[in-house]
């Protein structure tokens, strides 16, 4: 939790902006975080999720909702109880999969940017021999 | 928004991503729409920081294709490129992207659109934008102790909870 969250400020210091803020965003919540914590003990209906919050139905219903486009869970077929589980792969491959890509781009547009500089200071150079010929 | 999706057995996830990235470069943006279609000038900053690129072609025409084969210091080699769908000097680039690992599987396939744009004091503003579906299953085999590694999260996020 504490990697996810330290990567998730390292992205936004490199102005980065993606569609893993929906998972970030799931996560910032502490019901929901409590959520994911008792489906990491298995599956359970949202009755059961709903007991130890004090919650209405259609209250925990949209945080199961938020928590579900985010990819962190996934709910039954069962269409009266529809239990939900953790996608425990899903966090993890996101973290990973944001990593590497991030990574690859930033560092990318760092090298970009110091050969871009270095092209200026080129052409610079070239205008200052064609000025100093004249 | 998100759109993680996983479909059928554990061998087979997928998970299609966005990612936007801005970035300021302190020259007009003709020069940086020509690092990106200059063959020589993309090979020398084309990935993470200690690749180098010994081979970088690029076709910068609609319907060309770009191919890059990205060396780690390790020496292990990392191909990837995909075709030009759309050029318009010096503002835009979209382009098909596709890597493959070391051993030839596809990790990703995707879409780059790539937009320059004038910033104040001769600057550019580059937007990229990537669409990438990713073959986890085959990117993760490459990263150990995955299972342990999710498993020490879950204890932190517990730990987390039972502090509150």
């Amino acid at each position: 939790m504490y990697l996810i969250i330290r990567l998730y400020n390292r992205v936004v210091k490199y102005a980065m902006t993606d569609s893993l803020t929906a998972t970030f965003a799931a996560l910032a919540d502490p019901t929901r975080r409590a959520i994911l914590a008792r489906l990491a003990d298995g599956e359970a209906s949202v009755t059961e999720l709903a007991q130890p919050f004090a919650m209405s139905m259609p209250a925990v219903s949209r945080h199961l909702k938020v928590l579900e486009r985010a990819g962190l869970i996934a709910r039954g077929r069962d269409a009266q109880f529809r239990p939900c589980r953790l996608e425990a792969g899903a966090l993890k491959s996101a973290s990973d999969w944001l990593e590497h890509y991030s990574r690859f781009w930033t560092e990318s547009f760092d090298r970009l940017d110091v050969h871009l500089r270095e092209m200026k200071r080129q052409k610079e150079k070239e205008h200052e021999h064609k000025h100093n010929a004249r | 928004m998100s759109t993680s999706t996983t479909q059928g057995s554990a061998a087979s996830t997928e998970m299609e991503r966005e990612v936007v990235i801005t970035r300021v470069f302190d020259v007009p943006r003709e020069m940086v729409f020509a690092a990106w279609t200059d063959a020589k000038q993309l090979e020398r900053w084309w990935g993470p920081k200690d690749f180098t690129n010994p081979v970088c072609e690029c076709d910068a025409r609609v319907g060309g294709k770009w191919n890059i084969v990205m060396r780690q210091w390790t020496g292990a080699e990392y191909p990837c490129g995909g075709v030009y769908r759309e050029i318009v000097p010096p503002e835009r680039l979209a382009f098909t992207n596709n890597a493959t690992d070391p051993a030839g599987n596809v990790v990703i396939e995707g879409f780059t659109q790539v937009d320059f744009a004038e910033h104040a004091g001769g600057k550019t503003l580059l937007t990229l934008t990537t669409r990438a579906k990713v073959f986890d299953e085959k990117m993760l085999a490459a990263l150990a102790g995955m299972h342990a590694g999710w498993s020490q999260s879950l204890d932190k996020l517990a730990a987390e909870v039972a502090a509150k």
